[in-house]
């Protein structure tokens, strides 16, 4: 049976609410509750797109539905659009008394599909009805709501396959496919403007959008939507919509104005990654560090951290960097913050800063070097007079110049194992993980056949250790260079994508235990994004868990494990982790990711 | 002579409504002028029917509509001679069904059997059985029905689906489907047999296809199509992706077993429309929608101008006379039409 008392409150709020003739609009944004998981069926039609019923007759089949399915919210949301149509109009008295529908017909069962979003069964079911009892005719709303959830999905799956004109049509032939209540289907209408070349269009779409849908996260959402395609001028317009027009009660706006400042930072963060030095305007460049700071964002830091280094402002960079390692402790910052004290000549401070990494991290080997080159190595420089030409293009990054470099050297002077192996790493840098492997082989054969010099024991360590081995260094976990280049080749491996045979090998390898671990992490992280492909959530954890036992977990496999427990169904956890890494530094993958977990759990498409 | 047969068509649907208004929709006898006249163009002596318009060959399809027509017209016969030699000569793959394809220079070229010329053979024994009160053409009937559910009947996303032919048909866990398979009112029938209950469920999964399999702007159903695993349904690959020739049926047989929902027509009655109601493409590219520069043929428009009717469209469509050398589909697709318009009660 139905509740008699709570939906008699109900109805006499509905009656109450009803003040307004628009109300119905909003009130079915606003108070959207799905019917079935992941269904909607909406109550009022889009504005101007409703096809009003005969003078003096309202149409109240969804009425008598909602009342009784118990439907409270939906059943308000009608009683204020019947209103809305026909001010006249008084709800019928006996509307929780069990009857049916339609005279001889019960409408029942097809709203029933419909609500379980089986659209093509309850035409099917329709059509039988109708070959049954050829006198029957469905109710309006019903065929109304049927032809939205058609258009909805056709929209869907013509922007799918990117037939943009499709898209267009399919929207213009029912609007209320791609109202508020259905925020995506908006969204790709716009796109689809935008991709047909149509952007006034796209323009006035997204402008339809953020000013007339209340939700404040939709208008922010919407924004970085846009940002896609619309230009600076256009966004601004748009956020300055947003954040005032038609205000709804309740609704917080300020996060819409925000919008624009987040995805300025994130252009910004994208420029500073490959700008020219002084290719930031000062006001630029103090927005992003306001933001970065009060994000606490540890990669925004060491992305200002190089944008100074390479300025050659040492101490600029030496604060972000710190700042970063501070916020988020990791090799990447320590890296920077040990050149920046190189670059401000405080080498102990340089080597201070490394020792947490040292001979764990081969970034942090990297940067010692800079800070103590290493003898008889690179540039053909012999002596400890200053980081040699191969050393001060790594410090820079530059690895196209480190190839060039050990070319030149190994053309004079032949190669070594460790110019090799070094050769091996900048490959791996510039993404050309065959070569990198190679090198590294061929750096360990050149090993094995140089003669062992210095006072080293064990087989594998011979010679090749130049470059990476000062004689100071005699840490326990200090890799030898037989596992530098074994771990090169793991690194290479990975890159290449032969997880299988890297499994295989790993326990065997010669490496360090921290090499290991870093290797044994990566495959973890691979397998997982694998097992995310072939639909293993549970997988995914298992593997991202165990991986987080080696190490933290970087951003993108916390947005792997969001997806993971977003596809088991665990939404408040996927929400959760999505929200953490999104607080953190607000991106378009982050982004997408609560912004889906929110409509699903809250059946907001 | 085009004239007349023009005559002839509207004789026969005048024929049919009067039938029809004493409330037996079914009784309606297809004019024996007609059936004259095409059995002399396209039924040859020994029993088979010519496809004129594909090199003069004989397909199970065409036995199956032969046999209905000569049923409707009341020709017993021509019915005797066309199922003699669908027998005879197509029914030797051992199973009960007819192999769907003979021609004149080969005999039997493809032994893989066509559901939908098994089901119109099957139905037009039936209708025999009925109208000449015969147990033979009953019992044969129900052979047929037997083996297409033994072999062709499949389960796939929770819908009884027809599989087109016993073999091939199925690429890993999707299906090809042809949606002119679904021949309603033979569904209908076999239904109703004993032990027809996979048949009615048939039935519900060609609304409920015919629901998803709507493509391009005009949302017309593919000639060929898959249906996976999950119930997605897509246009078939390795088939011309288009609406044309074969799915033009579908709007026929839906009509012809007495849905009226203009859900159901309106894609066909809006396709016809754009284009007049007589220039209309034969064939329509999906989910593009290039149409082609071939126009629809005379029996291709009776079958809109029916769709248009139940699409609540008018009589947007003009259907002109058949041509003296209409080819045998056109033809055939003419008097069904007819029949289907007969048997609702709507001038063809």
């Amino acid at each position: 049976m139905t509740r008699p008392v709570l939906l008699s409150a109900l109805l006499l709020a509905g009656i109450a609410a009803t003040a307004a003739g628009n109300c119905a609009w909003a009130q079915a944004n606003g108070g959207g509750r799905a019917l079935a998981p992941g269904v909607k069926v909406e109550v009022a039609p889009a504005p101007g797109s409703g096809s009003a019923p005969a003078a003096g007759k309202v149409d109240e089949t969804a009425l008598r539905y909602y009342a009784r399915i118990g439907d409270g919210e939906r059943l308000e949301a009608e009683i204020a659009r019947l209103r809305a149509l026909d001010p006249g109009w008084e709800p019928p008295k006996d509307l929780f008394a069990p009857q049916p529908t339609t005279p001889g017909v019960d409408e029942t069962p097809f709203w029933n599909l419909l609500s379980a979003a089986k659209v093509a069964e309850a035409r099917a079911a329709i059509a039988e009805q109708r070959r049954k009892s050829p006198s029957w005719q469905p109710s309006d709303k019903l065929l109304q709501e049927l032809d939205t959830a058609e258009s909805a999905g056709r929209i869907r799956s013509a922007s799918d396959t990117k037939r943009w004109q499709e898209v267009v049509d399919a929207a213009a032939a029912h609007p209320e496919a791609v109202a508020c209540n259905r925020l995506d289907n908006a969204w790709r209408l716009a796109e689809a403007y935008a991709e047909l070349k149509q952007a006034d269009r796209a323009f006035d779409t997204y402008r339809t959008i953020v000013s007339t849908c209340p939700k404040a996260k939709e208008r922010r959402d919407t924004i970085f939507k846009a940002s896609r395609y619309l230009s600076p001028d256009q966004l601004r317009e748009l956020t300055a919509l947003g954040a005032t027009a038609n205000p709804a009660k309740g609704e917080d706006y300020s996060t819409v104005r925000t919008a624009e400042a987040e995805l300025e930072t994130g252009r910004l963060l994208e420029r500073l990654g490959n700008a020219k030095p002084g290719a930031l305007t000062a006001a630029d460049l103090s927005r992003i560090q306001g933001i970065v700071r009060d994000k606490q964002d540890a990669d925004g830091a060491i992305a200002l951290g190089w944008y100074f280094q390479k300025q050659k402002n040492f101490a600029e960079a030496q604060s972000w960097f710190s700042q970063a390692n501070g916020w988020a402790p990791s090799d990447k910052a320590a890296e920077g913050l040990v050149l920046a004290y190189n670059g401000l000549g405080e080498k102990a401070q340089a080597r201070a800063a490394a020792s947490p990494w040292k001979g764990k991290s081969s970034r942090i080997d990297q940067a010692l070097k800079a800070v103590d080159p290493p003898r008889g190595s690179g540039g053909g420089r012999s002596g400890p007079q200053g980081p040699s030409e191969l050393d001060r293009a790594l410090a820079r990054h530059d690895f196209a110049e480190c190839l060039s470099i050990i070319r030149s050297s190994i053309a004079k002077s032949g190669p070594t194992a460790g110019l090799l192996q070094q050769r091996g790493w900048c490959l791996l840098e510039m993404k050309r993980p065959s070569e990198a492997e190679a090198a590294f082989a061929e750096a360990q054969a050149m090993a094995a056949r140089e003669p062992a010099k210095g006072g080293q024991s064990g087989g594998g360590n011979g010679a090749a250790g130049t470059t990476r081995t000062p004689a100071a260094s005699g840490l326990p976990q200090k890799a030898t260079p037989a596992q530098e280049n074994a771990y090169g080749q793991a690194v290479a491996r990975l890159a290449t994508g032969d997880t299988v045979g890297l499994t295989r090998d790993l326990p065997r390898a010669n490496m360090t235990p921290a090499q290991k671990a870093e290797i044994r992490a990566s495959l973890m992280a691979t397998e997982a994004n694998r097992a995310l492909e072939d639909k293993r959530y549970n997988d995914v954890l298992r593997l991202l868990d165990a991986r987080k036992e080696l190490t933290p977990e970087p951003r993108n496999l916390g947005i792997l494990r969001g997806w993971a427990l977003y596809n088991l169904m665990r939404f408040d956890e996927a929400y959760a982790q999505f929200k953490s890494v999104d607080d953190r530094l607000s991106t378009e993958e982050s982004r997408e990711g609560v912004s889906i977990t929110w409509k699903t759990i809250y059946h907001d498409w | 002579m085009t004239a007349s047969r023009r005559d002839v068509l509207i004789g026969s649907a005048a024929l049919g409504l009067a039938a029809a208004l004493p409330g037996n929709l079914r009784a309606a006898p297809f004019d024996g002028a007609a059936w004259r006249r095409y059995a002399e163009r396209f039924l040859l002596p020994e029993g088979r029917i010519v496809d004129t318009g594909n090199k003069g060959i004989s397909h199970s399809e065409g036995q199956g509509y032969g046999m209905l027509l000569a049923v409707a017209a009341g020709d017993r016969a021509a019915f005797d001679r066309l199922w003699g030699w669908t027998q005879r000569v197509l029914m030797v793959r051992g199973d009960g069904l007819a192999a769907w394809r003979w021609t004149p220079d080969g005999g039997v070229a493809d032994r893989n059997n066509a559901s939908d010329g098994d089901m119109l053979i099957a139905w037009a024994l039936l209708r025999a059985a009925e109208v000449w009160q015969a147990e033979a053409y009953r019992t044969a009937a129900a052979a047929i029905v037997k083996a297409l559910v033994s072999g062709l009947l499949v389960e796939q996303a929770g819908l009884t689906v027809l599989l087109p032919g016993r073999d091939g048909f199925r690429k890993g866990e999707t299906l090809v489907l042809n949606p002119s398979y679904w021949i309603f009112p033979a569904i209908r029938a076999f239904a109703a047999l004993p032990g027809g209950e996979r048949w009615g469920k048939l039935s519900d999964a060609g609304l409920v296809l015919l629901s998803k399999a709507r493509f391009g702007g005009f949302q017309l159903p593919p000639d060929w199509m898959t249906l996976d695993a999950a119930g997605t349904v897509g246009i078939a690959d390795g088939f011309k992706k288009q609406y044309g020739y074969d799915a033009v049926r579908v709007p026929l047989y839906l009509a012809w077993d007495g849905y009226r929902d203009p859900y159901y027509f309106r894609p066909f009655a809006m396709l016809a429309t754009k284009y007049g109601g007589t220039a209309v493409p034969a064939t329509v590219s999906l989910p593009g929608g290039t149409t082609t520069q071939v126009a629809a043929s005379v029996g291709m428009l009776a079958v809109y101008r029916l769709a248009g009717h139940l699409a609540g469209a008018g009589d947007a469509v003009t259907v002109p006379p058949l041509a003296p050398d209409e080819d045998y589909y056109s033809t055939t697709l003419a008097h069904l039409s007819a029949l289907a318009a007969q048997s609702l009660g709507i001038d063809p």
